[in-house]
């Protein structure tokens, strides 16, 4: 593999009174497309910001195509960054927000012009040239902050939660034209985000962080199938978490004991699991079979319908298990209908050992 | 009429008789005056007396007066270079203030810039006497190395010093208060567009600030144009500011008639300075379709 675009080599942030990012290591690719994932206050913001340089890391090394950017001043670097907030400047019009990268480096009026020119086009924003950005809709300005980052050809990309400000609506129109904007350009993005589907719908790969640490990267079906620990297991998506004691593990198969009863889960080598080594079995929403005949025996639970969410095709179910824990099953609607009204049903779930992820619990 | 029309026409009657005072008091002073002066520029003056008249004498004498266009400029002309002077002596310090200095160090100098305004400006003026006259205290420092006497009263930069006195403070006070209102996320955006930190200031945070930074300017010119205690007493009259010439038509001849004339330029003047700042001011918001 070639020398990555961008090195984070035990990236550590600290700050008076509290440390926001601990030790990242992190390899980021030419052209690829990747989000940094998690809650608020991870430390997703801040890692961007220090390859931004507006933020200088307190320990480690960052690499920019080999080179340490550590000192390297943020005027003096090349990642564009679009703003959660856009930053546009408001006392200038579309045009010159946009040429303002290009002035920076001092090219002349004319071939700034020139150069700014389709990259309105390209977003969609060129008869409004000559407005103020206040006179814009928040999609529009949202495309002025696109060209303003693009308009000097980065190699890199930096994104922060650039899509929050906008409507349900725009959100997905604005993801797949970022999308197809980053393979036709062929340049590294880096996502900031907090949304699952944001991420998921995008990046090549996600990196997701929780207090300051990565938990998990690669990419997403692989962090939605397999999470690596609970926090990412309850983070993305709607996985349903139940501890355990190992009571046996034979022909690949390990026996779990739980609260509901016998798990049988699908055994992952790596790790070295003993018998009575505590664990959890992550099943995700959408591999459990909801029926309504009674449960039986192992990986078969069954709880009382107490919620429903109902999105188009999709409905998610919430079941009650009795103590006092919900279980989410998420489902097809042709495939609920059969079973009439469900609320305040009790209802059963199964599902087949090879679906499940085993976590080690520390 | 029921009680609740009553009780609600009680306590408008109430809020009016609280309103009423201040709009009394400006029409009594301010507009009245105003008339006055108006009508009275049509008075003449005989045997030292003002009489009432209509006459257009007072308005011809003056404005055809080489002594007072050539004092109506340089009045013009010093209001303006203590504006700028004042500006760009303040900019730097108002910056730091926005910018760099700790909450505590911006309380601390915050207050020292009002603690001036404790002391009346006739006298701050005229402690700057100590320092500036022949006899005073610079020029007997430099006199002991056998320099001087620079003469540093009864001129351009006596009156400068005393117009910085009067404006400095407030200037750097409303600048900071526009400083410190520039969104930080502009600045940081201009940096990541490869905008280094003198740049930047000129590029953005200037900009920003536009209206509050031509705002203090406006106020610098205003207070400057109208002041007289700087060019009489540093100034010792000399050269003569409009103010001076309006004490002087008085004093002499009793000729408050082209007293009013000097003061209704001047008032004219203000006006359309102040009307042209603030165009210059919020002229790009205005622009919006």
């Amino acid at each position: 593999m070639a020398e990555p675009l961008l090195v984070l080599d035990g990236v550590v942030k600290r700050y008076d009174d509290h440390t926001a990012v601990h030790k990242i290591d992190l390899e980021i690719a030419a052209g690829e497309f990747i989000a940094l994932m998690g809650p608020s206050g991870c430390g997703k913001t801040t890692t961007l910001r220090m390859i931004a340089g507006l933020e200088a890391p307190s320990e480690g090394e960052i690499r920019l195509r080999g080179r340490r950017m550590n000192d390297v001043a943020p005027w003096e670097r090349d990642t564009p960054l679009v703003w959660q907030s856009l930053a546009l400047f408001p006392f200038m019009s579309v045009l010159k927000n946009v040429e303002f990268g290009l002035k920076m480096r001092n090219i002349p009026a004319a071939e700034r012009t020139k150069k700014a020119m389709p990259w309105l086009e390209r977003v969609g924003i060129a008869k409004y040239r000559d407005r103020k950005v206040d006179q814009l809709s928040g999609g529009e300005r949202q495309r002025v902050a696109l060209a303003r980052a693009l308009v000097t050809e980065p190699e890199i990309l930096l994104l922060d939660e650039p899509l929050s400000a906008l409507d349900a609506h725009l959100v997905i129109r604005m993801q797949a034209e970022l999308k197809q904007l980053q393979q036709q350009l062929g340049i590294t993005f880096c996502y900031v985000t907090h949304s699952q589907s944001e991420a998921f719908a995008m990046a090549d790969r996600v990196a997701i962080m929780a207090e300051g640490r990565l938990q998990q990267v690669g990419p997403p079906r692989e962090v939605y199938r397999a999470p690596a620990n609970r926090f990412v297991a309850e983070f993305v998506g709607a996985n349903n978490l139940l501890s355990g004691k190992v009571k046996s593990i034979a022909q690949g198969i390990v026996m779990v004991e739980t609260a509901a009863g016998i798990m049988r889960a699908r055994e992952n080598p790596l790790l070295a699991l003993l018998p009575s080594d505590m664990v959890t079995v992550v099943v995700s929403a959408d591999r459990a079979v909801v029926s309504d005949s009674a449960a039986d025996g192992e990986n078969s639970l069954s709880g009382t319908v107490i919620g429903e969410q109902f999105v188009g095709a999709f409905v998610t179910l919430h079941l009650d298990l009795g103590d006092g824990r919900t279980f989410r099953a998420q489902l097809q609607q042709h495939a609920l209908e059969p079973l009439g009204q469900v609320r305040g049903k009790r209802l059963s779930l199964r599902w087949k050992p090879e679906h499940t992820v085993l976590l080690k619990d520390k | 009429m029921n009680q609740t029309d009553r009780a609600n026409r009680r306590s408008s009657l109430f809020a009016w008789a609280l309103a009423l005072p201040m709009p009394i008091w400006q029409t009594l002073f301010f507009v009245a005056a105003l008339l006055f002066l108006v009508v009275m520029s049509f008075w003449s003056v005989q045997n030292f007396r003002v009489t009432p008249d209509f006459t257009f004498d007072n308005w011809i004498k003056i404005y055809s007066a080489g002594y007072f266009r050539v004092t109506y400029v340089r009045t013009v002309l010093y209001a303006l270079l203590a504006a700028t002077l004042a500006s760009l002596i303040a900019f730097p310090c108002a910056y730091g203030l926005a910018f760099k200095a700790s909450p505590l160090m911006r309380r601390i100098v915050v207050a020292s810039l009002i603690m001036p305004y404790f002391t009346s400006y006739l006298v701050r003026a005229n402690s700057w006497k100590i320092l500036l006259t022949d006899q005073g205290v610079i020029n007997s420092v430099l006199g002991t190395v056998g320099l001087g006497p620079l003469p540093m009263t009864s001129n351009l930069f006596a009156v400068m010093i005393g117009y910085l006195t009067l404006i400095l403070p407030i200037v750097i006070l409303l600048q900071y208060f526009s400083l410190a209102n520039v969104d930080r996320r502009l600045i940081e955006a201009a940096h990541n567009l490869r905008c280094g930190r003198v740049r930047t200031v000129f590029q953005v945070i200037i900009p920003s600030a536009r209206t509050g930074l031509i705002l203090a300017a406006t106020f610098a010119f205003i207070l400057s144009f109208g002041d007289f205690v700087s060019p009489s007493f540093l100034g010792n009259n000399k050269p003569p500011t409009l103010t001076v010439l309006m004490v002087d038509a008085v004093k002499s001849g009793s000729q408050w008639p082209r007293a009013a004339v000097v003061a209704l330029t001047m008032v004219a003047t203000l006006l359309l300075v102040a009307f042209l700042a603030m165009n210059f001011a919020y002229g790009e918001k205005r622009k919006r379709p």
